[in-house]
């Protein structure tokens, strides 16, 4: 249980690789909140996920077709 | 589970990966052990058939990584041979036994034999693993003569559209009416147009009548009569679940496995079954079981599957997903959700959305290069087709639960 408890001593940063992304959405099914496959075609994401959506990027980066997305920090590495 | 236990993973693809790490969210604080037959860490196998068989990228760019530390044991280049759920034991090569308290089998699918097919000779291949995209590779670069797939399922193409981008010539042979046609006519019209605006070849209503292989050269003669000499041939007709090792266990393996709407394994209760080996109602469309040979399906299964082994056979609660899935052809990005394979009869929703309807209900969606339209049509199905109440509802309480269910349908 201890990996759980253990605070958090880095925030977290999402980040996009643009050559890998290929912009079918699933980032934004899974994380709303974080990610948005604009209009024009464009995926617009917050660079700095709160505490509170730590999941939903984790999510989105599993799911991520592509694997293009990084989520680094915001837990005990 | 609990502290001192032991959870044997067999399998280390995407599945095995995904319910170790959700094992460890949940607090699993135990021992776990990954057995894997290949000798890699679980990488990104959607990219066997596009970027490493096209060498655009490493296979080191393709690690998986765990969102969560795993402290596992990982036992690679291993292949499981035996199960024996009474002593719960994995046998090993070399008579090591691993015991268990709790399994996830996670083993996957293996690439389909065709008949007659010369399986021995080193310009024949399949396309599962890294090492079989650089066995491609070698024959690519042993030869300009074209490459050859045998198979217009979703890998078939993806190899074919690979091949044209490395300036291969390539022919795609299979006896359907036309590629990709399991997801409806108009999308079989598009990948049709998509493939020959590339300019790679199709031979369909076809198979191969001779193989012809001598040291120089390597052909093959069409039902069409069209002789194609090649510098390669791709198997892509398909998969069949990797349970062989499961034979004697005591679990129904007559299509992957059996299991429970939980992914627990028909009868078992310390083992779960992840990924495109698990064959599960999914009570969101019905009670038949059914596998779901999709990449995400592997991600949310495996996570599923964790959470039932931990909360244990009586309190586990039914994986109900909808299923997503996606490939991509050059630049077109090609999205699937629900059970295309169910429906009698496909309907074009909007331009590029064919859906799929079963006894007047949509159970699934496919969309051609619509990304925004799959998001909608997805929420569009999910409403349509709501994930029953997650608890198993009490007699007495059965009748409105139900009701509730009826009046969204």
């Amino acid at each position: 249980m201890s990996r759980l408890r253990r605070k958090s001593r880095t925030r977290a940063r999402l980040s996009v690789d643009n050559e890998r992304c290929e912009l079918f959405g699933i980032c934004e099914w899974e994380a709303p909140a974080l990610f948005e496959l604009g209009r024009d075609g464009r995926l617009r994401y917050r660079r700095q996920p709160a505490a509170g959506e730590l999941t939903q990027a984790a999510a989105a980066a599993r799911c991520c077709p592509m694997q293009a997305i990084e989520l680094r920090g915001g837990d005990d590495e | 589970m609990s502290d001192g236990d032991r959870i044997v993973i067999v399998g280390a693809g995407v599945a095995g990966l995904r319910a170790a790490e959700r094992l460890r969210e949940l607090g699993f604080d135990g021992e776990l052990v990954i057995i894997g037959d290949e000798a890699r860490k679980p990488y990104h196998r959607p990219s066997v058939s596009k970027q490493l068989v096209m060498g655009t990228a490493r296979p080191s760019d393709m690690t998986l990584h765990a969102y969560t530390d795993l402290d596992a044991r990982w036992r690679l280049g291993t292949r499981a041979t035996h199960l024996d759920t009474a002593e719960r034991v994995v046998h090993l090569p070399g008579v090591e036994q691993l015991w268990y308290d709790g399994l996830v089998i996670a083993t996957g699918v293996v690439p389909r034999h065709l008949p007659g097919a010369m399986r021995h000779d080193p310009r024949v291949r399949v396309l599962r693993t890294v090492d079989d995209a650089l066995a491609v590779r070698r024959a690519l670069a042993a030869s300009t003569r074209p490459a050859v797939v045998i198979g217009t399922g979703l890998i078939g193409c993806e190899f074919a559209a690979s091949m044209r981008q490395l300036g291969r010539d390539v022919t795609l042979v299979g006896h359907a009416r036309a590629p990709l046609y399991r997801f409806g006519p108009a999308i079989a019209d598009s990948v049709s147009r998509l493939l020959a605006g590339h300019r790679a070849k199709l031979a369909m209503k076809s198979e191969i009548r001779h193989w012809i292989s001598t040291k120089e050269t390597f052909g093959l003669h069409l039902t069409n009569n069209q002789l194609v000499v090649a510098s390669c041939v791709v198997l892509a007709i398909g998969s069949v679940p990797a349970v062989d090792w499961l034979r004697g266990s005591g679990l129904d393996i007559s299509d992957g496995v059996l299991c429970e709407p939980t992914l627990f394994a028909e009868g078992a209760d310390d083992v779960v079954v992840a990924g495109d080996t698990a064959r599960w109602p999914n009570l969101r469309f019905d009670e038949v079981p059914r596998r779901v040979e999709h990449w995400l399906n592997a991600v949310e299964s495996a996570r599923a599957a964790a959470e039932s082994l931990l909360a244990g056979r009586a309190a586990a609660t039914p994986f109900t997903p909808l299923p997503r899935a996606w490939s991509s052809l050059y630049d077109v990005r090609l999205q699937m959700a629900g059970l295309p394979a169910l429906a009698e009869d496909t309907v074009q929703l909007d331009r590029d959305v064919t859906g799929f309807v079963r006894a007047g209900e949509l159970v699934g969606v496919c969309t051609w290069d619509r990304p925004h339209a799959m998001m909608r049509w997805t929420a569009e199905l999910e409403r349509r087709l709501p994930a029953p109440a997650t608890t198993p509802a009490p007699a007495h309480a059965a009748s409105t639960a139900g009701i509730t269910r009826l009046a969204t349908v």
